[in-house]
This record gives C-alpha cells, structure tokens and sequence, in this order.
C-alpha cells in the first residue's frame, strides 16, 4: 500500500505527466467545443507543424543540459535558408540537391562547431555568443537575399517537403528519426552520459577526466547540423523563401526545451518532455482558432505562451522539485 | 607602490578601452566623412538612442546582480497599450501617463516576486514575461493603435532644451542618480557583493531577495519612463513598442564591460558601450550606405568585446 502511494506519488511528481494531462484536457476542451478538432487532418498539420521545431529543441535540450544557452537558432535557420535557395534555386545558382542540401548541412554544422569553439577556447559565455550571432547572421540573411525572396526551388524537393512519403512529410519522418537517435545518444552510450555529467558538476565532471570543451563543442555543432536539417526539410514547404524565416525560433525552442522539464542550470531533463513541451507550445494557434475565437484568439497566442511558461515554473515550486533555481557558485 | 602596481590596480581598464575605441571611430569617421560630426547632425540621429538609454540604466544593475531582464521591451508594449486604453478612455492626459507608470511597475514587481520569492531563475522568469506581456499587449489592443495625443505631448520628446533633446534631461537626470547609488551608496556595494557571491551576502546580512525585488521593479518603472519617451517621439502607442529593445539594451551593457556573470560593471561603461554601438552604427549604415551591415557589425562587436577580455584578462570568473 505505501510502496503503490510512493510510486503514485512518483508518477504525480513527473513533468510529463502534467504535461500529458494539460494536453489532453486541452484537447478535450476543443474538441467538445468543435470535434472536427480531433480528425486526422488537423492532427497531421499540428505534426508538421512540430517538426521542425522538435528536430532543433534535440539539439538545443543538449545544450541547454550542459549548461549553456543556444538563442541564434532562428537566424541561423533564415541564414542556412538563404544559402541553400541561392545554391538550388533555378534562378541563382542552379546547383543539383545531391550537391546542395549536403553544403547545407555542413555549413549548419561549421557554424555550430564555431559557436562552440568560441565558449570554450574563448571562453565567451555562450548567451553572448548566441546574442551576437542571432543579430550578426540576421544581417548577413538580409544582406544575402538584397530585399528579394527567393523561389524556384527543384520542384522535387517542395513536393518532397510538402506531400513526402506514406501520407506524411519528409519533414515528421526526419524528426522521428532525429528523436529516436537523440534519446539512443543520451539514454544509450557513454557520450550521453557524459553530457549530463559535465551539465550536473563541471568541477567532478572534470576531476572524473572528462573534457568538458570537447562536449561542448559536439552539442554546438549537433545543434548546428540539426538546424541545417530542420531547414533543408521545412524550408521547401513555403512557397519561397524570404528573410523572415524562423524569427523568434530560438525564444520557441527555449520555451520547449524548459516547459518540457530542463533545468537551464544544467544536468538535469528529459527527452520525452521536451517533445511533450513542443507539441503543447505548438497546439497554442490551432487550439485558438478552433476555439472559433477567430483573429480576436490569434492575437493572445503569446499571452497562452507565457501563462504555459508560468505554470511550469509554479508547478515545480508547488510540487517541491528542486526547481531551476540559481546554482549556488 | 610603484607606478606599475598603480596601473595594475586601476579599475577602470575596461571603461578607458571603449572610451579609446569610441574616439579612434570618430577620428575616423570624421576623416572620412567630416560631415558626420557636426553636432547637430549627430544630435538629430541621437533621437532614437534614448529609450534604449533609459532601459539600459535598469538593466546594467540587474546584470551586476548576475541576474537579466529579457522582458523589458515587451514591458513597454504592455505600457504603451495601457496608456492609449487609459487615455482614450479618460481623456486626460494625466490618467494615462499614471497608467503607463502603474502598468511599468505592475510588470516589474511580477518579475521580482517570481526571482526573489519563488527562486526562478531570472532568465526562466523574464522569459515567461516577455512573450506574455507582449501577448497581453496584443490581445487587449488587438492590433490597434491609439494615436494623437496632442500636441503639447508629443511635443515633449521631440522638442529640445538649449540645444539637447528634451529626453536628454530625462536620461541624465537618471543617470546620475543610478550612478550616485551604485558609487557611492552602501546599497549599491551590496549590489556588487550578490553579484560575486550571493552566498556569500546573504551570510552578511544583505537583503538579497529584497534587493532584487526592487531592482526589477525599478527596470519595470524605467521601462515606463522609456514608453512615454516612445509614444510622445512617434505620438502612437501600439503593441509592438519597444520589440527588440532587450537585445540591444543587453548587447549595451556587455559592451560596457559588465560581467554577464556578475560582479562587475558600471553604468559609465554602459553609457560607453551604447554610444560605441550607436556611432558605429550609424558610422557603416551612413557610410557604406547599407542598413544591413550594421546588424554584422553590432553582433561582432558584441563576441569581439567580451573575446578579446576573456583573452587578455584571465578571468577566473568563467
């Protein structure tokens, strides 16, 4: 009987059980209101909608669990945009996907890499890091694409990026994937453990003899490379790409990452509420329209968006978890 | 005490650099392009520079504290959408500045309950705040704008005072006084001293949770002082006042040489770092006649300045 209550208890405690609650009560708040809300469609466009901003929260949970911030990135997904529409574009640089989408990839990769290797061999904290680069990459995007969009993608790859295979987007296959490789990384090999290790005590991590720059970087750069994809599978959706891509990305991502239970002191997080936290943040607008509150709901998506950030927080006071309070230095 | 030990213990290393860096620009720009330092076409393109100015004077102590504010300019959305509702509604002009002032407090003292009594940490918090009270702002105006609030208001901001732009006064007056208590007051040592070690203060019998209580109310009152400055200078009031401001509020301070870490900073770096930030902008967008090579710029800067410290300046502090 005390061994059943405990674990009840346990279970009560759990982030993503509050989280599994407050979308289903959502869920069935709206649908009793409209049931077309539960048919298939809408659940398939929630689904897209949340892929591209699951594929990058894998990375920057892992960052955010070594105890660095990563807020470049949105610019950073609207810079890789631009280049990869002025390689493939039929009207700039004509080049072939089976060249371009892999440069993509890479440069997304280097840049991470160079944002890692500035917090630890430069020892730059990473929130300026990040800040300097979300302004500077914006700049560059803007620069790049001289106040024009961009389109005529190979239409290979819009149909790709919009219809994709067995009924649903390239989009939702590759962050499925991206998913089940991240929790494989942190739940399966040394790599991941070790993350969390340098997250949870720089000091021991290092007296343990693991190097906490070379774990940076890797989460950098991983976090890069998983922008580069996001971009390379969600970008073609659009009819074309123009410089406002992925504005205030990185605020979202952040938002998923610490409703979803990481601690932003490091160590401490799963995946399985990230991704919770990322489907709740992404239900806000079709919840709100389905709501049949019309333009009058759209307007207070970010007011919905800071109440859920809210109850997190409150929720890990009230429940007594050790919250994300400041780490005592 | 040999003059090198003098130089060693200087401690305005960091104030003296920009202060170099921001001379050297001008010298520059004033080679090149001698137009760009005569005093009235700088004192025409400083318009814009003071509501960032205001916000930067709450933000630099908060910093100190080792803490952040990311919701200061969604403060001032919230702020401006308060003061049109109020004053719309009322008709006069001293209910909706009241407003503004209220609404500015309101959202401060939020972020200070939440950091000082519920122990979240500050980036959580602000965080929170700033896509909600952006949100609240939008909802409640749903995208409109109030605008025309007379003239003798919107006269204020725009007009100027021997020369200087009325808001000037505002921002030195202000200044001063933030300096004055972060120099020379015992508060602001204890400012100082959570920033190094909060532990540490709070077994020495600081306050700290008051502390930090006031000084995000007192960003929430500054961001309402800054609204007025805004909707006077544009004589509209919208939700989007202030959008982005945060960012080059903290990328001033960085500047500056505040320690984003805590501990260390002053408001005359800050003062600085604006105006290294403000005249390089205006030096590349003027000069190479292009607005978007000033955002690579600002971002450059902003790694270059702390890189270069973290290099030069062994810091134990990272």
């Amino acid at each position: 009987m005390r061994v059943s209550r405990k674990s009840f208890e346990a279970i009560w405690r759990r982030r993503e059980f509050g989280l599994i609650l407050l979308i289903a009560v959502i869920s069935l708040i709206v649908a009793t209101v409209d049931s077309g809300f539960l048919s298939r469609e809408v659940w398939i466009d929630i689904l897209v909608r949340c892929a591209p901003t699951s594929i990058v929260a894998c990375g920057v949970m892992l960052v955010v669990v070594t105890g660095e911030i990563d807020i470049s990135v949105g610019s950073l997904m609207a810079f890789l945009a631009a280049i990869m529409g002025l390689m493939i574009s039929r009207n700039h640089g004509n080049l072939s996907c089976g060249w371009g989408l892999p440069a993509t990839l890479l440069l997304g990769t280097v840049v991470g890499a160079i944002t890692g290797g500035l917090v630890t061999w430069g020892r730059v904290p990473s929130i300026i890091v990040t800040l300097g680069l979300l302004t500077a990459l914006r700049g560059m995007t803007t620069l790049m694409m001289r106040g024009e969009n961009i389109d005529g993608l190979p239409e290979e790859l819009t149909h790709l990026a919009k219809h994709g295979m067995l009924g649903l987007p390239v989009g939702v296959w590759v962050a499925a994937l991206v998913i089940v490789v991240t929790q494989v990384l942190i739940s399966g090999t040394p790599l991941g453990r070790r993350i969390y290790a340098v997250g949870s005590s720089p000091y021991s991590a290092n007296l343990a003899g693991l190097s906490a720059h070379r774990l940076k970087l890797f989460v950098f750069a991983y976090t890069g490379f998983l922008t580069a994809l996001a971009t390379v599978v969600d970008v073609p959706r659009l009819p074309k790409i123009d410089f406002g891509i992925g504005q205030e990305l990185e605020l979202l991502v952040v938002t998923c990452v610490v409703v979803g239970g990481v601690s932003v002191s490091g160590g401490r997080g799963n995946l399985t509420g990230v991704m919770l936290g990322v489907l709740l943040m992404t239900m806000i607008r079709p919840v709100l329209t389905f709501l049949n509150i019309g333009e009058t709901g759209e307007k207070w998506t970010k007011a919905v968006h800071g109440l859920f950030i809210m109850l997190a927080v409150v929720s890990d006071h009230a429940c007594g978890r050790r919250s994300n309070q400041e780490r005592v230095r | 005490m040999s003059l090198w030990n003098r130089i060693r213990r200087f401690r305005g290393w960091h104030e003296a650099t920009i202060a170099l860096l921001l001379v050297s620009l001008l010298a520059v720009a004033g080679r090149l392009m001698p137009s760009f330092l005569r005093v009235d076409s700088q004192l025409l393109l400083s318009r814009h520079i003071w509501e960032v100015a205001i916000l930067a004077l709450g933000m630099t102590p908060i910093i100190i504290t080792g803490g952040i504010d990311l919701s200061a300019g969604s403060t001032m959305g919230l702020c401006a959408v308060m003061f049109g509702l109020c004053l719309t509604a009322s008709g006069s002009l001293t209910i909706g500045c009241l407003a503004c002032v209220a609404t500015g407090f309101a959202c401060g003292a939020l972020n200070g309950v939440l950091i000082s009594r519920f122990r979240v940490h500050p980036l959580i918090v602000t965080l929170a705040t700033f896509a909600g009270y952006r949100g609240i702002a939008e909802g409640i105006s749903q995208g409109d704008s109030y605008s025309k609030f007379g003239d003798s208001f919107s006269g204020l901001a725009r007009g100027s005072w021997i020369g200087i732009p009325r808001p000037g006064f505002l921002f030195a007056m202000l200044a001063i006084a933030g300096t004055v208590l972060l120099g020379r007051t015992p508060t602001g040592r204890f400012i100082y001293a959570i920033g190094h070690n909060q532990q540490a203060a709070r077994y020495s019998g600081i306050a700290v949770e008051r502390l930090k209580f006031w000084l995000y109310t007192a960003s929430g009152l500054l961001a309402s002082l800054a609204t007025l400055v805004y909707v006077s200078r544009f004589d509209t009031a919208k939700a989007d006042a202030g959008k982005g401001f945060e960012l080059d509020v903290i990328t001033a301070v960085v500047v500056g040489g505040t320690s984003i870490f805590g501990g260390r900073g002053s408001l005359l770096g800050t003062i600085l770092g604006l105006l290294l930030i403000h005249e390089t902008r205006l030096f590349v967008s003027r000069y190479w006649r292009t607005d978007e090579l000033r955002s690579i710029v600002v971002g450059i800067l902003l790694i270059g300045s702390v890189l270069v410290y973290r290099v030069c300046v062994r810091d134990r502090r990272a």
